[in-house]
């Protein structure tokens, strides 16, 4: 069984959701409630390196605000 | 002819003709045979009901002239030495036909149907033609029944028709056939099918299979069906307007409403699997549309062929018909290709276990009624069983009707109607929504999709945000006596680890620490670690323990990854780090004066819930290992979880490593819940260790993983008995060991638990004392979510799978950690965004395979990413392991696979239980009971204890490797065959030795390397097919295996048409020309009468003799070998070239002892000629005499044998079934045969000679064949031209030629008989 997330083939969209989390996506299934397209559909490689330059904290946001950033 | 019923001639077996088998026939022979099943499920039936008057007579003729009109109906299946099967046509059989008067019974409709399945239920024995019986049921006088059963070698599900309206319309004429149509005979399809491209079809088929990892199976490891066993079956009939919306959604994309059928079912079946590339079978009509008069033929025709449906979830469902379509339609013209053959390819074996046949068969019962004289036809119904676990079959009409066959010991009736409503979903998707990609189609009905996602999750649990210090800080200063931690060297209060953390969170401030900030630790176990884990979480920052077997590079890498101002350690861990090369600040703990000086309050460090509390490192498969984070919210989500909060967890025992997610529960647990954690001393702790814990320290609960827990349960599993609940998990567990400590511990729960330490630890939880309540449950179920938690089964296409199917678990909801330390895309890999919980939660993905049971309950299968797979088979090694401990005497069992070359062996590790003798080959055979055989393990070896990594799971690679040698031993070979044959095994297995009385499986032999033993014996000479090796499995028990059906078609005297029924003139022996077989003679009898009986003389290499030295030696040895069927003359004599003079010699041979020779016809034959045997190159006559081209095949004189045998495979005439060492054996016959043709020296026949000459290609100084023979004998020499070359002689045109003169001349031969004095023979 390939996991569709593991899929090199495979198109991909980068999500982000309001804490600012990242999450790779499939491009065939829906977009869940609450995430964002961040970046339109591509490559695995590239949605991944996507992710590595923008996903700079990884902490929630709500946390990033009550740390006073 | 016609029948008598009941009259069975005495010699059934007149042997008409030898065919090859058709692909598909060899796939039903050999599962016929392999199936040594009593009913046989590949007996079909056809049931008519006949209304109005009935001429039995006529009916029964009918039948009889149906058998005469059809060889292939007469065919019996056998099987040569060598492994090829062949259908050998006899000339006549008795018409199998009974009738039985029901008219006074009672309940004739209910006896009607046991009769039916009487006939089902008796077996066809492929050996004895015909396979097929006809019953005829009187009901009333104007009231029939005709029950047809036939096995379905002989002929498909659309020949039935086709058979039955040629038996009703030869009713009407009472059996005579004279106004029928030619028969357009099976054996055009065989020849058929040997001119089409085999190399382009099995290119296409391999293309078209390429890919695919692993078979599509709905119920792996499935048992052969039990015997007699009929499937269930549910049925469905659409309703019009989406049997009308399918045809329409068909037309509309150009594609056949088969298409439609099969992506239903591709997408059905990847639901139930679980899979996006799924495979399965569909039956083909397998009649080809450029074989004339094929839609009348009547015979195996059908195929079943691999269908793969591989469209991506986002494919919509239009696109996906097209493409499906177009791929079928690329298929087409390799429908030939047999199922057996095609699986090869795909170098996977079998790669199905459901099928979809559309019955679209072009006969109506009702139609054909009219023109039956007052006679009408009543379909009743008919039987066509199939052995795979699901078949769908579908039937155009007004409404669609649908059909699900499935094996009842696999699917309830229940589980098959929701397997159809699923179905009909998928159908009305796909007639109504073409646009809809195929990932959104759902297979759910709304109450299983909302009892997958909502029922079956965990409680919802009410919870504020809340931190671990304030949780923590708030306990203590409500009860600051309360005891905290137990040591061995007594207790520590809330208020003095309070205190103790407050100063080192000062001190870690003063140094650096913020909030968030990962504080590394490498300590002992001790109060200390508690100390520390809490001070850093009070300074704000997260603990990032290291593991106590990282070695110096990977402490010093662990310390930098997680960006450490401070390396804390203790006095015991000073010396692994003194040396290090690391950046952070190290405090030791337990003699830093600078924190005896910290003051002991509170830091004040505002701490946020989601801010992080720990690091774990866990293992990675790219190598370095990844930190997952964890916050202080999913701390606490743990430890108010209502599982924990049942009061068995006040007292817990802290024995795991700091490193191992593990501690989380040991320290949180009951520290935020105001109980105590039992710090056991340093070191790994055993089985008595942790006894004496409980007993002295009044631990109420505590964690264990799988390997350690079965330790305990083997060897002390009193040891939890004061425990309130003991936890397990980390791998497959025993239920063998959970059941014998729930025995041993009658008051204390046992909970097994599984979790990620990405998910905080556990994620769910499973009451085992409830579970196992139940005797016959066998398996360590999960359970279900912990409160607040959600557990997804997802397939490929990240949609719930329903209940009973694998999918890959997702956990969201409380625990789910933050991501892992310094890795976004890996974070975002692995933590996904959550389509089912609430708008931006996220699920993490764990990678493993889970599935639900009917009441929700969880049970773990496998890692998705760490398969074991042998043979294509997915092996789930926690069931053999479970086997195992299952067995008397085994307390724990490890099995992993190890690879040798090509050869895999699942080996098994076990624990006896204490004072067990470990009996290997009993276990063997034992569990051999319990699984399937790709499961049994080829070797069992006996271990005190298995081998324990540092956090208490079992380490695999610590197993040692088995050795066979012990095994492989036994008695030594002594006959020259068994010695050949044992070191082919040895070979095989990659053994040293093998003992002739071992067993190939227990070597490790599977169902792919004994294909490679039958190829490997058959170079070593020994000829074996794998069915041998399969019942045998001994070199001692192959080498003496019966062989009765061993030389079909090769013994010396071959019954063309023997002696007997009426076949009772003299016999014509024809003799073998210089390639030793005589079968080119078989085509003579279409032109000699039935009464006149036939044999030929074959070479005695084929059955094992060495070359005769001369012609002299073989015609005495033939006069022997011809008088033990008619012991004295007349005899006729025939032979086609080294034929006609060994047939010249016999007849000197017999005339010298007294007997008289009736004919005697030489084809072709000249003696004395210098051949040139020395430095002749037979190989390309020999070539040439078979039909072959021999520069295609011998380039440069070099037999390319492998090619040889490849064409011939691929012929339809009898050649084709020649085996490639008898092939090897006509070259040396033929040689022999020149040789001996050339030293002939006739002597003085007395008597008339019948000659064939051929005129072309004939040598100039060929000698004139009257006055060659003429010299030598004393009668006349009738000489008959024929317009052929020598080797074209035995072709149909010349046999045409030659026959009817041979059949003119016996004619004569027997009138005189019968009047001595006319025309007496001069001698």
């Amino acid at each position: 069984m390939t996991n569709p997330f593991d899929d090199p083939e495979g198109t991909f969209l980068v999500l982000r959701n309001d804490e600012g989390q990242y999450s790779l996506w499939p491009s065939f299934a829906e977009v869940p409630a609450g995430w964002t397209i961040a970046k339109a559909a591509d490559g695995r490689a590239a949605c991944v390196e996507f992710i590595e330059t923008n996903w700079t904290d990884m902490r929630p946001n709500g946390l990033v605000e009550a740390m006073g950033g | 002819m016609t029948a008598v019923p009941g009259a069975a001639p005495k010699k059934p077996s007149q042997l008409q003709d030898v065919w090859p088998l058709s692909p598909l026939q060899q796939g039903l022979f050999f599962h016929a045979r392999y199936a040594d099943a009593s009913a046989d499920v590949y007996t079909a039936q056809a049931v008519v009901e006949l209304r109005g008057a009935l001429d039995t007579g006529a009916l029964k003729a009918a039948a009889a002239t149906l058998l005469r009109r059809h060889a292939n109906l007469r065919a019996a299946f056998r099987q040569r030495k060598e492994g090829t099967p062949v259908q050998v046509i006899v000339r006549e059989v008795r018409t199998p036909w009974e009738e039985i008067d029901l008219t006074a019974h009672p309940d004739a409709e209910t006896e009607a149907d046991r009769l039916a399945g009487r006939e089902r239920a008796r077996p066809f024995d492929l050996a004895k033609p015909p396979l097929l019986r006809f019953v005829l049921l009187r009901l009333a006088d104007d009231r029939h029944r005709l029950i047809f059963t036939n096995h379905h070698i002989l002929l498909d599900g659309w020949s039935t028709p086709i058979l039955q309206t040629e038996l009703f319309a030869l009713y009407l004429t009472k059996g005579d056939d004279s106004g029928l149509p030619r028969v357009t005979p099976y054996k055009n399809h065989l020849a058929w099918l040997a001119k089409q491209d085999r190399e382009a079809a099995e290119a296409a088929w391999r293309d078209a299979l390429a890919g695919i990892e692993e078979p599509t199976f709905v119920a792996p490891g499935a048992p052969e069906p039990p015997e007699g066993a009929e499937p269930g079956r549910v049925r469905r009939e659409l309703d019009p307007e989406l049997t009308r919306a399918l045809a329409g959604r068909a037309r509309a994309h150009n594609v056949t409403l088969n298409t439609v059928l099969q992506l239903a079912w591709g997408v059905l079946l990847g639901r139930l699997t679980g899979r996006g590339d799924v495979t399965f079978g569909a039956a083909v009509s397998g009649r080809p549309a450029d074989l004339p008069g094929v839609e009348q033929m009547i015979g195996l025709f059908i195929n079943t062929l691999p269908v793969r449906v591989t469209a991506s979830p986002q494919d919509t469902i239009a696109q996906a018909l097209t493409d499906l379509q177009g791929r079928q339609a690329d298929l087409l013209p390799h429908h030939h290709l047999g199922l057996a053959d095609i699986q090869r390819l795909s170098g996977i074996g079998t790669l199905f276990d459901t099928m979809t046949v559309l019955e679209n068969y072009p006969f109506d019962p009702e139609a054909a009624g009219a023109e039956l004289g007052g006679l009408t036809l009543h379909g009743v119904g008919g039987y066509d069983a199939s052995h795979y676990p699901l078949a769908l079959a579908a039937v155009p009409g007004e409404r669609l009707s649908l059909r699900l066959d499935h094996r009842l010991d696999l699917f309830s009736a229940d589980q098959a109607e929701r397997i159809m409503d699923r179905l009909e979903r998928v159908l009305r998707a796909v007639a109504h929504e073409p646009d809809v990609p195929l990932g959104r189609i759902d297979v759910l009905s709304d109450d299983e999709r909302r009892q997958l996602l909502e029922g079956w999750q965990g409680e919802p649990v009410g919870r504020v945000p809340e931190t671990i210090i304030a949780r923590f800080a708030a306990l203590a200063e409500a009860d600051p006596d309360r005891e905290a931690l137990r040591t061995p060297d007594g207790g520590i209060t809330y208020g003095e680890l309070n205190r103790r953390a407050n100063q080192l969170a000062h001190l870690l401030r003063a140094r650096g620490v913020e909030r968030e900030t990962r504080v590394a630790m490498l300590l002992e176990r001790s109060a200390d670690v508690v100390v520390a884990t809490l001070g850093i979480l009070k300074a704000g920052g997260a603990y990032a323990p290291i593991h106590h077997s990282y070695p110096a590079d990977r402490i010093t890498w662990a310390v930098a990854e997680v960006g450490a101002p401070v390396l804390l350690v203790d006095q015991a861990m000073l010396h692994r780090v003194t040396d290090l090369d690391i950046d952070a600040e190290l405090i030791v703990i337990d003699r830093s004066a600078d924190l005896a000086a910290s003051p002991d309050t509170d830091p004040g460090v505002a701490v946020h819930p989601e801010q992080l509390a720990y690091v774990m490192f866990t293992s990675g498969s790219t190598g370095q290992p990844k930190g997952a984070m964890l916050t202080h919210q999913n701390v606490v989500d743990l430890a108010t979880d209502p599982a924990m909060r049942s009061g068995a967890h006040d007292r817990v025992l802290v024995h795991s490593p700091h490193a191992f997610d593990a501690s989380t529960y040991e320290l949180w647990v009951p520290l935020l819940a105001g109980g105590t954690s039992v710090v056991a001393p340093p070191g790994r702790v055993d089985a008595a260790e942790i006894e004496r814990l409980v007993k002295d320290c009044d631990v109420t609960g505590l964690f264990i993983t799988t390997a350690l827990f079965n330790l305990v349960a083997e060897e002390r599993p009193e040891a939890f008995a004061g425990l309130r609940e003991v936890l397990t998990g980390g791998e497959s567990g025993s239920v063998a060991a959970m059941r014998k400590v729930l025995a041993a511990c009658p008051d204390t729960a046992l909970g097994h638990v599984y979790g990620p330490t990405e998910s905080t630890t556990y994620a769910t939880h499973a009451d085992m004392r409830t579970a196992l309540a139940n005797p016959d449950e066998t398996t360590p179920v999960l359970g279900r979510p912990m409160g607040g938690m959600r557990l997804y089964v997802l397939d490929e296409a990240l949609r719930p799978v329903p209940s009973g199917v694998t999918g890959e678990a997702y956990i969201a909801g409380s625990g789910t950690g933050r991501g892992y330390l310094h890795r976004p895309a890996l974070t975002a890999e692995r933590w996904v965004a959550d389509p089912f919980g609430p708008p931006s939660a996220r699920m993490y993905r764990t990678g493993d395979l889970m599935r639900r049971r009917e009441d929700g309950v969880l049970e773990y299968v496998d890692r998705a990413d760490f398969q074991v797979k042998i043979r294509g088979f997915r092996i789930e090694l926690g069931e053999i392991e479970a086997a195992l401990t299952g067995l008397d005497g085994v307390a724990h069992a490890a099995v992993l696979v190890h690879r040798d070359g090509d050869v895999k062996r699942l080996v098994a590790y076990v624990v006896p239980s204490a004072g067990t003798p470990v009996d290997a080959p009993a276990l063997r055979a034992a569990v051999a009971r319990r699984l399937p055989d790709h499961m049994v393990p080829s070797a069992i070896v006996a271990l005190d204890a298995l081998p324990l990594g540092p956090t208490g799971k079992l380490d695999r690679r610590a197993l040692p490797v088995p050795d066979l040698a012990g095994a492989a031993a036994g008695r030594a070979p002594e006959t020259a065959d068994e010695k050949t044959l044992c070191a082919v095994f040895a070979d095989v297995l990659g053994l040293d030795e093998v003992g002739a009385d071992v067993s190939f499986f227990d070597l490790g032999g599977d169902s792919v390397t004994a294909l490679r033993l039958v190829g490997r014996a058959r170079q070593a000479g020994v000829e074996l097919t794998p069915r041998d090796v399969f019942t045998h499995q001994t070199v001692e028990k192959i080498v003496r295996r019966a062989s009765a059906d061993a030389d079909i078609g090769l013994e010396p005297l071959l019954p063309i048409r023997p002696i007997g029924g009426t076949a009772t003139k003299p016999p014509l022996f024809f003799v073998h020309p210089a390639g030793g077989l005589a079968w080119g003679y078989l085509q003579f009898q279409a032109h000699l009468p039935a009464d006149q009986p036939v044999y030929g003389l074959q070479s005695r290499v084929f059955t094992g003799a060495e070359p005769a030295a001369d012609v002299a030696s073989l015609a005495a040895d033939y006069v022997e070998l011809i008088r033990t069927v008619r012991p004295h003359g007349p005899y006729h004599l025939a032979g086609w070239s080294l034929g006609g003079l060994i047939a010249y010699e016999m007849a000197c041979l017999l005339q010298a002892q007294g007997e008289e020779i009736g004919m005697l016809a030489l084809i072709d034959s000249y003696y004395g000629q210098d051949l040139g045997s020395a430095e002749r190159d037979v190989l390309p006559e020999v070539l040439g005499a078979i039909g072959m081209d021999p520069e295609a095949v011998a380039p440069g004189g070099e037999p390319d044998v492998p090619k040889i045998m490849e064409l011939l495979a691929a012929r339809a005439d009898v050649l084709s079934t020649l085996g490639e060492d008898d092939l090897v054996r006509v070259f040396h016959a033929y040689q022999a045969g020149i040789r001996q043709a050339e030293t002939y020296e006739p002597g003085a026949y007395r008597g008339d000679l019948l000659y064939f000459t051929a005129l072309r290609d004939r040598p100039a100084d060929a000698p004139a064949p009257a006055e060659h023979w003429g010299a030598v004998m004393t009668g006349r020499v009738a000489e008959h031209p024929v317009d052929a070359g020598h080797h074209a002689l035995m072709e149909p045109g010349p046999v045409a030629v030659m026959g009817p003169v041979l059949a003119s001349e016996l004619d004569k031969q027997h009138a005189n008989l019968t009047n001595p004095q006319a025309g007496r023979i001069a001698r």
